[in-house]
């Protein structure tokens, strides 16, 4: 998991200079922005010659999923004062929150797990989009050995891993039917967040009637 | 220069969305603690799906679908998260070799 950030990040550094952007820019983008996925839309859209106000708002929209994420970790953050909140929030990714929401769930309280986690995946994707930006395309292609496929088998491992009953599974499935088919209509900018926060609704229609929040989920080795 | 604008205007835009439940304190009833509870597996899920059932934002039924059916099995099986994982690398790289 930890080492993902670091392979994507190469091709990051690699694509942007053949976009054409300095080496400051393209580091800067992963300091200012550290946001994967819509940092590659970024470039794609650069590439494009669209202007800045279209960059822009395209990465608001990709990234919208981030408020249901923020807003599920929220509670369990505590009141902490408003400037460890503001660095939370900007160590706030997929994956830290994939990590830390599965910890959350399984009963782990404080913030040295997530902060440990989301710091890590800071200094690796800035690290990687360095190398990439200085090795240039003598990186081998990831998707040869299947490493491009590292974030998702994640993904799918820790909603296996956290499926506490009937009810997760049903939500798990609507939301990855929902937003496989959106993003497969050419709505990729809006499908994880319409997707995340639709299918818990959708599932409630399907059980209703059954307990909403059973216990934590079977133990995980790691 | 706009690259700059692009890149720091997008940065803003993306703290926004990381900060802003963030910054209010807030104390949910039970139904919104309850639909926040259910969100870490819907929004990771959704994550997964997309990158399932439209790796290549088109849908299609390739090796990942069969790759995303090892690291269900093998999660299941070993309850371990890096050998789920690994499982689905190698599985994706041999389907993507012979077909």
């Amino acid at each position: 998991m930890l080492i993902t950030p670091f392979l994507v990040g190469v091709p990051f550094g690699i694509l942007a200079r053949e976009t054409g952007l300095d080496p400051l820019q393209t580091s800067g983008m992963s300091v200012i922005m550290f946001a994967g996925a819509s940092q590659f839309v970024a470039l794609e859209l650069f590439r494009s010659g669209a202007t800045p106000v279209v960059v822009i708002a395209t990465t608001l929209l990709i990234n919208l999923r981030h408020l249901l994420m923020a807003a599920s970790l929220r509670p369990h953050f505590g009141d902490r004062p408003l400037p460890t909140r503001l660095g939370l929030a900007y160590l706030l990714t997929d994956e830290a929150f994939a990590m830390g929401s599965s910890w959350y769930r399984r009963g782990g309280r404080g913030l040295a797990y997530y902060l440990t986690f989301a710091a890590s995946m800071w200094v690796l994707w800035n690290l990687g989009t360095i190398v990439g930006v200085l090795a240039g395309p003598a990186v081998p292609d990831p998707r040869v050995v299947g490493l491009d496929f590292a974030i998702t088998a994640t993904f799918i491992a820790i909603v296996v891993l956290g499926i506490r009953g009937r009810r997760d599974v049903v939500i798990a499935l609507v939301a990855a039917a929902a937003a496989g088919l959106l993003r497969g209509m050419g709505l990729a900018v809006v499908a994880v967040v319409v997707a995340g926060a639709l299918a818990p609704l959708v599932a409630r229609l399907f059980l209703r009637g059954e307990e909403p929040t059973p216990g934590p989920p079977a133990e995980v080795s790691r | 220069m706009t690259e700059w604008v692009a890149i720091v205007g997008s940065g803003l835009a993306t703290y926004l969305t990381r900060s802003l439940p963030l910054l209010v304190t807030f104390r949910p009833g039970a139904r919104l603690r309850a639909y926040l509870d259910d969100l870490p597996i819907a929004v990771i899920a959704a994550l997964a799906g997309a990158g399932v059932i439209a790796p290549e934002q088109r849908l299609a039924f390739g090796p990942e679908l069969l790759a995303a059916a090892a690291v269900i099995v093998v999660a299941r099986w070993r309850r371990n998260l890096l050998l789920a994982v690994l499982a689905g690398i190698g599985a994706v790289a041999l389907l993507r070799a012979i077909t």
